[in-house]
């Protein structure tokens, strides 16, 4: 094995004291952009990149990417302590992570989603490590029409999973592809649905629109319903995180599963976001205990985190063997390889063997240092979960309107993130689902530009979508994870009563 | 006190007129296929027609099944006591800025408070203002609004 | 002139103020804001961070400078933002011809007219690229094997629509009389992959968009749209380096220049002498060796327009991507 050699090289390069000290600062700073709203690691990252300018390319892309993994895990905290996703990708962490937190246990749920995490960028890891090469080639497979059957697949696998009312899921949907479609049409260049408002050709920005619809939504909910968290024992519970992260491979399927998700979608265009929300959904729909998720299931926290970690790390693969940033993040350490000299693209692994399997290396050290550095910090934020209704409501309202103007500092941001707010309190009232909603803001138009391009590509012939095995294969397991809820009630209409699968 | 019914007639209300709004908007793109593809227009019009049908379905499904009263006096009044701050403390930003509105903020939740007192409050407000002046004017060099105040006082 | 002032004294001082006036009358008095038109990585971004790390560097401004990113829009959040902030002497934006060539094409809510311009530092140069597997040796056989096929059945990918890219490629179109299908993505790098993918024919990228996919063997330029060869330099693959590539006119496409400029702009109803401010500090931030390294770099051509020379530029741009549009149908009504 070439490359494990290789990797005991990098190890070499990147296991110095200098090295890890890099990792702890990344991680560190890492974690507090992952935990604010609004500042994500491509601020982050780009803050730092004139501070690396003077540092050898491996210790700068250490430090870069070890805020990357710091901010991968702190994007989880909010969101599970307050229903407010830090970052895109852990909006589905929300699910469960936050019903089990208000149930007083947010020791255990940080401790899942952390542990899963650290296992799904593992797996990310030890693939970036055995198949580099094989999977850059995957990741040149797909054109315009894969890229949509992939979307595809990403919407089968989350929408139609059930609980809501099917109109009212399909209004929520609708609302989040026209949001997402607000702004410059990237295929035509016209501008789309800015209502007469000039500031919105910038398009209706994700984060807004969360913070609004979960963090604000969520805590009006809570106070109207007067819904108090449980008390928390004051003790820091140490005890709690070992347990929980000893009983982790309880969900060892789930884990694997979720993993292999994450990694697809990271090497894929899918991205972690649409990893995580299509890991969950099928997590849900394989559970036996599916009618708990969304109460605070183990599992339900475990499939999203673990596929977010995996594609986040992965995604880091095509960014250096093809010169495309797999997420806002690559695109960022990109800009500083080249920076430093180095050219991404398919010659790096050839050319700069040092850098690369020092980078590898201080993925797996990295990882391992923000693992253990987040798990230090679950007693504290879990503590809190402590502080008094009437302190953290307004400290609350204060975080998303600074995280709403921060995105791109726009006070108009500010005012739509609380008419999403009442929208988000009115659909959580009235059994509207939130996630179609989300998950359409956030890969919609990219769904809608790979189809027009397919369409462009092929003069208008849906054909294109059945021209070649990989997208075909693609669009019809989407077709069958969308049809499968039918397809398993009409058997179970079928069939006698009692063998109906729960 | 608020019916489940015009709850639901007032949210069916909301995401029909945004689906007109996008119905009639997407119409200035131009619709169907083009020398240029697919053309900008169209997947906003279906969006949109989706949108107005299903707020229209949802309409009448709420009036006919909808729970009697959803929200009670005093649920409408805890959701005042959260949301008219709120609310003002975001209308007040463009005048006196993020770090005094927010302190303003803290400062009057926790001192209007039956648990809190004026000490404690005094100081969350300041650590408020200062936390964020540290964390994004210093680290993250993301400058806050300073309103028509700051304006005023030359910042 | 602490003690007495004497009258020469007086006068050696007015004389200062007044030789002064031209570039230090008015100095900024607190942060600067740098807009990047582009999202972080970016062209642009590089751009503005670039002129920002000099600035910062060589203590050219005692202020600090922020570099805050507007992307949406294919930029045009950065122009309308500016806009908005016309008089303020601290918003300084970064961006490209689509400054003036946007407004032609898309209902935005600006227009350069409402920007005071800076200046244009650097040219970005085009090539046409093709996949490195592909039979054509040189421009002359790609495009008969175009013009051999239906119209429409080959295609160009680029950067957005109706932008610097398409517009290329329309101008390609009718200078070899042949009709290549244009496929819009996000940007020229995503574009150099699916050119490498081989789901895509053509693309017109950038040097720095496609550098690492030559050195790699996905792909390879076949000429560049520049009035001469691309100046010598390092090889980038085994044989050859940018000066080895012909131009477009020599290998026999009649086009002779194809830049992108990357420009600098303030908000508009700004003083004149702040104005001469920032026209100074560029020339300054122009005239270090950090920026020859920046392009070199990124492969672009050292041309610095200011003043009346900048704007004989834009005229001229608009007239061309006028043409241009007003085959294709894009010019909006306004």
């Amino acid at each position: 094995m070439e490359n494990l050699e290789a990797l005991m090289h990098g190890f070499g390069i990147a296991l110095s004291g200098n090295h890890i000290f890099l990792m702890v600062i990344g991680v560190l700073l890492g974690i507090l952009v992952g935990v604010l709203p609004g500042l994500g690691a491509p601020n982050g990252v780009s803050l730092l990149l004139p501070l690396t300018f003077g540092m050898q390319p491996v210790s700068a892309i250490i430090l870069l990417s070890s805020m990357y993994w710091g901010a991968l895990f702190g994007g989880s905290v909010t969101s599970i302590l307050f229903n407010i996703p830090g970052e895109p990708s852990s909006v589905a962490t929300t699910f469960d992570g936050y019903p089990m937190a208000r149930d007083g246990r947010p020791t255990t749920a940080l401790a899942t989603a952390f542990g899963s995490a650290a296992f799904g960028a593992l797996a990310g890891v030890v693939l970036i490590t055995l198949a580099a090469s094989w999977v850059a080639q995957v990741a040149l497979a797909f054109g315009p029409p894969e890229y949509f059957a992939v979307y595809f697949l990403a919407f089968a696998s989350f929408i139609g999973m059930g609980g809501s009312p099917p109109i009212k899921t399909l209004v929520s949907l609708a609302i989040g592809f026209a949001l997402a479609a607000v702004g410059i049409d990237t295929v035509s260049g016209s501008v789309r649905l800015t209502m007469g408002i000039d500031e919105m050709v910038k398009g209706v920005s994700f984060v807004v629109a969360v913070m609004g619809l979960f963090g604000i939504g969520e805590l009006m909910i809570a106070v109207e319903e007067e819904f108090h968290v449980k008390a928390i024992s004051s003790k820091v519970e140490w005890r709690e995180v070992f347990r929980t992260l000893v009983g982790l491979p309880k969900h060892g399927w789930a884990l694997l599963r979720s993993a292999a998700i994450g990694c697809w979608m990271g090497i894929t265009p899918g991205g972690p976001t649409a990893a995580s929300f299509m890991s969950y959904g099928i997590a849900k729909r394989l559970s036996p205990r599916h009618a708990n998720f969304g109460k605070g299931e183990p599992e339900g926290i475990v499939a999203p985190e673990a596929a977010d970690h995996a594609a986040g790390t992965s995604a880091l693969l095509p960014m250096l063997s093809l010169g495309i940033p797999g997420s806002a993040t690559a695109a960022v350490m990109m800009g500083g390889l080249m920076i430093w000299g180095l050219n991404p693209g398919p010659m790096l692994f050839v050319e700069q063997k040092d850098f690369v399997w020092g980078l590898i290396a201080s993925m797996y050290l990295g990882n391992v240092v923000a693992v253990v550095l987040v798990l230090l910090t679950v007693p504290i934020f879990a503590a809190l979960m402590r502080v008094p209704f009437f302190i953290i409501a307004p400290v609350i309202v204060i975080i998303c309107t600074v995280g709403a103007y921060s995105v791109s500092n726009s006070y108009l941001d500010v005012m739509l993130m609380m008419g999403f707010g009442v929208l988000g309190y009115l659909f959580k009232k009235l059994h509207y689902p939130l996630a179609p909603l989300v998950l359409a803001i956030v890969i919609g138009d990219k769904a809608e530009d790979a189809f027009r391009q397919s369409m462009l590509m092929s003069k208008g012939s849906l054909g294109i979508f059945f021209a070649k095995p990989l997208v075909t294969t693609l669009i019809l397991l989407g077709a069958a994870l969308l049809l499968m809820p039918t397809i398993w009630r009409t058997i179970g209409r079928m069939m006698p009563r009692s063998e109906v699968k729960p | 006190m608020v019916s489940g019914r015009s709850l639901e007639a007032a949210t069916a209300l909301i995401t029909g007129a945004f689906g007109a709004a996008v119905i009639v908007s997407s119409l200035d793109n131009g619709i169907g296929w083009s020398a240029a593809g697919v053309e900008s227009g169209t997947f906003p019009l279906i969006v949109g027609v989706v949108i107005l049908a299903g707020s229209l379905f949802n309409l009448v499904q709420g009036w006919l099944h909808a729970r009697a009263v959803i929200l009670g006096p005093s649920e409408l009044r805890r959701l005042a006591i959260l949301f008219v701050p709120a609310a003002v403390f975001v209308g007040v930003i463009p005048l006196i800025g993020m770090y005094v509105a927010a302190a303003l903020y803290i400062f009057g939740a926790i001192a209007w408070n039956k648990r809190g007192s004026l000490l404690l409050a005094a100081a969350a407000a300041i650590g408020t203002a200062l936390a964020l002046y540290l964390m994004f004017e210093k680290t993250f060099q993301i400058s806050l609004p300073r309103g028509a105040l700051g304006t005023w006082l030359g910042f | 002139m602490s003690q007495k002032p004497t009258f020469a004294a007086i006068a050696f001082g007015l004389a200062i103020a007044f030789t002064g006036a031209a570039n230090a009358a008015w100095q900024p008095a607190k942060p600067i804001e740098f807009i990047a038109t582009a999202g972080p990585g970016g062209g642009t971004d590089n751009f503005a961070r670039a002129v920002q790390n000099i600035v910062t560097k060589y203590k050219l401004v005692e202020q600090p400078i922020v570099v805050v990113n507007k992307a949406g829009g294919s930029g045009a959040e950065g122009y309308t933002y500016t806009k908005a902030m016309a008089g303020d002497p601290y918003k300084v934006v970064f961006g490209t011809s689509n400054a003036w060539n946007q407004p032609m094409v898309s209902k935005v809510a600006y227009n350069y007219t409402d920007l005071t311009p800076i200046a244009a530092m650097v040219q970005d140069e085009f090539l046409l690229w093709v996949k490195q597997d592909a039979p054509y040796q040189n421009v002359q056989d790609f495009l008969k094997a175009v013009a051999a096929k239906p119209p429409g059945d080959v295609k160009m990918g680029g950067a957005q629509s109706k932008d610097t890219d398409e517009t290329l490629t329309r101008m390609i179109d009718k200078a070899a009389k042949v009709k290549f299908v244009y496929i819009p993505f996000k940007s020229g790098a995503e574009a150099a992959v699916q050119l490498a993918g081989g789901h895509i024919d053509a693309h017109v990228n950038n040097p720095s968009e496609s550098i690492g996919q030559w050195k790699g063997s996905t792909q390879r330029p076949l000429c560049a749209f520049s009035p001469q060869r691309l100046p010598d330099g390092p090889k980038v693959t085994a044989t050859q380096n940018w000066h080895d590539i012909p131009t477009c006119v020599e290998s026999g496409l009649a086009i002779p220049q194809f830049q992108q400029p990357r420009t600098v702009w303030l908000p508009g109803k700004v003083t004149s002498d702040q104005t001469a401010f920032y026209v100074d500090l560029m020339k300054k931030v122009q005239a270090t060796p950090e920026w020859k390294e920046y392009i070199e770099r990124t492969s672009q051509t050292d041309t610095f327009l200011i003043g009346d020379a900048f704007n004989k530029f834009i005229k001229e741009d608009i007239e061309r991507t006028r043409k241009v549009a007003v085959d294709e149908g894009w010019l909006i009504s306004n």
